[in-house]
């Protein structure tokens, strides 16, 4: 007698889980967010966007107009970071430039720099543009490494040149896991990420109270399936869905931007069923404070944009000021972005992200109490 | 068009949209909230760092670099016993970056004051996380550099070696730069994401809210009733629009105020001429959540197009990445989004100040813009009438 029970629990959450696969494939809408939304996200992250500097504009008032003079701005132009620099005339227009933002850095020559290179202390200034405060605060990082090499007598030794360098102490840094600090690295360790956020959160909250609203939730639970047989059922295509889109982001990554992930792929399999199940709560939790299905979008849209800056998937979540960080740890997308660049990018292993797969599965036990008492009037 | 008609639409509006909270509270607390959660988010600094330590030398130089780190605001040093233990706690994420010191840390500290080569430190950053860690570098530098010189000068026997006049190493070659920055000294973050800020939700909230209102209007059929009255169906929606226009002015307001009282940033130029410049603006948010609307049969579905289009737009359109540093069919892409240009306009007000002279070429590229979307939210609406 138990083991029919069994059988007819597998095949009622079977049965509901075949609906609403069913339902899945002939929504239009959920099939937008499915198949366009990743590569759309795949290609903006790892193809368009970064904060790197690059095709910097600069402007340079050259009062020697020496030998040494052209070949720093030569040298700092090498470096990659720079458009062709455009020569003004005078202070004034140089400032205009920076004013009007046609040029981020502004490098002003002073006539003795020739003398003063003889006697050892030459100087140059450099306006920056702080209007954009991240790339002015690298490209000045820049320009400044770059001169501070710069020999322009050629007759320095090698030690003057470590020292000019790096003062007393030679450091040499170098930088784990992403050598070259690429942007790219650090967006499409989290795809999966921003994209999963994306999927079960507004595919859970629109189905739902869509179902409502339409009166087909109300004809469900009439049949002879108890309430957990249900939620179960419909979750099951979620999940099933979610991992599909996990293997693409990790795919599409790898084959477009050759961006593989370094540690365990099951650690990743691992991490991922709390994530989703918590965002699959969360989904559920809306459409049960939601009235109708656009208030549902719009409680999605404002949930989601949160958690992508305050998670730390595009911005280091370690600089915001604590109580902003504090409130970014209840979001499931922190813990799993925490998991995945240790996986991804790192190279951990399951022993590596025991604490984010436990802070995910208590979110996600917060979530259930939070619908058990929300959702109880309705269900009974 | 009759003005008195119009009128009685416009109050109709305003009385419907009064009685919905949800909306009412959708159009203040998504402003401000979204002003708070931008504005504080970007940072040039690195902020109690963790550091591991392994300290192979165990000197009295060592401890005082330590001590050094410890002391400034950016690394929180933590000690390891071993190089490895380093590694494996970087992998975790435990530490953000890992300095070793080498057993020879001082003797040749010392012998770098007599002329031999200086003594190595070798750290390593978590690339994982890649703004931080650039972040980090600078900053280490600094300190470094800084720890050194004193360590030199505090050395009886270097300052004899050095002879007089020479309290830290000569230059043997490089330039010396005299940094300034104009507009934003510190490099703060929260004026630039605060005046992208108003970008965002004049693209994005206003758009949705725009297009969801009018969808539902129809659903409901009311839409119907109001074309079998006298009114024709550009003074229904002047009735429909003008309401929706002049609250998302009154956000832009009552952004500025908030973002001056409560975060301190006030608009560098004439605060007055950044408000007419948004008001205008509004009209591209009207425009495409009525061409949003009018190609869709429900509301949730003016939503995911709303989103699906507005999402990667407004990620495009310099509101937190650097147009710049995008590759060139892009960039060409990003100067057909008019959010681009009013987030570039913003920007120059807010931070550079800048006035119309200085605005002049992306005011004219705005102005065209919307007479464009204009002309066609009313083809749209004509062909449907």
């Amino acid at each position: 007698m138990k083991l029919t029970g069994v059988n007819r629990f597998v095949s009622n959450v079977l049965a509901m889980a075949y609906r609403e696969a069913t339902v899945m494939r002939h929504d239009k809408a959920f099939m937008a967010v499915v198949t366009v939304q990743p590569l759309m996200m795949l290609l903006l992250f790892g193809g368009a966007l970064s904060n790197e500097p690059a095709n910097i504009p600069w402007a340079v008032l050259d009062h020697s107009r020496t030998q040494i003079s052209r070949q720093l701005v030569s040298e700092i132009e090498s470096t990659g970071y720079f458009l062709r620099p455009r020569a003004v005339t005078s202070q004034a227009e140089g400032e205009a430039l920076l004013l009007r933002g046609t040029a981020l850095a502004f490098v002003v020559i002073p006539s003795e720099l020739r003398r003063d290179t003889l006697r050892g202390r030459p100087e140059v200034q450099l306006l920056l543009d702080g209007a954009d405060p991240l790339n002015a605060a690298r490209v000045g990082g820049i320009i400044r490494s770059v001169a501070s090499r710069f020999d322009p007598s050629g007759r320095g030794n090698a030690r003057a040149k470590l020292v000019a360098r790096a003062g007393v102490l030679d450091v040499r840094g170098r930088f784990w896991f992403n050598s070259t600090l690429r942007d790219r690295d650090f967006f499409l360790a989290t795809l999966a990420g921003m994209l999963l956020t994306n999927l079960c959160l507004s595919v859970t909250s629109l189905g739902l109270v869509g179902e409502r609203e339409s009166g087909t939730y109300e004809q469900t639970l009439s049949l002879p399936t108890t309430p957990l047989e249900i939620v179960l059922g419909k979750l099951l295509p979620y999940v099933a869905v979610s991992y599909g889109v996990l293997a693409f982001a990790i795919v599409g990554a790898g084959l477009i931007f050759g961006v593989w992930p370094v540690g365990s792929w099951l650690a990743m399999a691992v991490i991922t069923l709390p994530f989703v199940l918590a965002s699959l709560a969360i989904g559920v939790l809306v459409s049960a404070l939601a009235n109708s299905s656009a208030q549902a979008v719009f409680i999605t849209v404002f949930f989601i944009m949160p958690s992508f800056v305050l998670s730390g998937v595009m911005l280091p979540y370690q600089l915001m000021p604590d109580g902003v960080r504090q409130i970014g740890g209840l979001l499931p997308l922190r813990w799993y972005q925490i998991g995945l660049r240790r996986v991804v990018s790192r190279g951990g292993g399951l022993d590596d992200i025991v604490v984010p797969i436990l802070a995910l599965c208590a979110i996600f036990a917060g979530l259930l109490l939070l619908i058990r008492w929300r959702l109880k009037p309705r269900l009974g | 068009m009759n003005a008195r008609r119009l009128r009685t639409l416009v109050r109709r509006e305003v009385n419907a949209t009064l009685r919905d909270p949800f909306t009412l509270g959708v159009l203040i607390a998504v402003p401000l909230v979204a002003l708070l959660l931008f504005g504080f988010i970007l940072s040039t600094k690195v902020e109690d760092m963790r550091i591991g330590v392994y300290d192979a030398s165990r000197s009295s130089a060592s401890r005082r670099l330590i001590a050094d780190l410890a002391a400034s605001d950016s690394f929180r040093p933590r000690r390891f016993e071993t190089g490895e233990a380093i590694e494996r706690a970087l992998v975790r994420g435990e530490i953000g970056a890992g300095l070793v010191i080498p057993a020879d840390f001082e003797r040749s500290l010392l012998r770098a004051t007599a002329g031999g080569a200086p003594p190595e430190l070798r750290v390593l950053y978590d690339g994982a996380e890649a703004v931080l860690a650039g972040n980090a570098e600078a900053f280490f530098a600094g300190i470094a550099r800084a720890t050194g010189a004193q360590l030199v000068a505090s050395d009886v026997t270097a300052r004899r070696l050095a002879g007089a006049g020479a309290g830290s190493p000569a230059p043997g070659g490089g330039v010396g730069v005299v940094t300034r920055a104009l507009f934003n000294p510190s490099f703060e973050g929260t004026p630039f994401m605060v005046a992208g800020t108003f970008g965002f939700v004049l693209s994005f909230l206003t758009t949705l809210l725009t297009a969801v209102s009018i969808v539902n209007e129809r659903q409901a059929g009311t839409f119907d009733q109001l074309q079998l009255t006298p009114a024709s169906t550009l003074e229904i929606l002047l009735g429909k629009l003008l309401p929706l226009g002049a609250v998302f002015a009154f956000d832009v307001v009552l952004m500025v105020i908030a973002a001056g009282l409560f975060m301190g940033v006030w608009p560098q130029g004439s605060a007055l001429l950044f408000i007419a410049i948004s008001a205008f603006y509004v009209v591209f948010s009207l425009s495409l959540g009525l061409i949003f609307s009018a190609t869709s049969a429900t509301a949730a579905e003016a939503v995911q197009k709303t989103v699906l289009s507005s999402i990667p737009t407004i990620q495009l359109s310099g509101f937190a990445f650097p147009i710049r540093s995008m590759p060139l069919p892009i960039q060409w892409f990003t100067e057909l989004i008019p959010a681009t240009h009013y987030i570039r306009v913003s920007r120059a007000i807010y931070l550079r100040g800048a006035g119309v002279a200085e605005l002049l070429p992306e005011l004219a590229i705005l102005v065209l813009f919307g007479a464009f979307l204009l002309g066609i939210a009313l083809r749209t609406l004509e062909r449907r009438a």
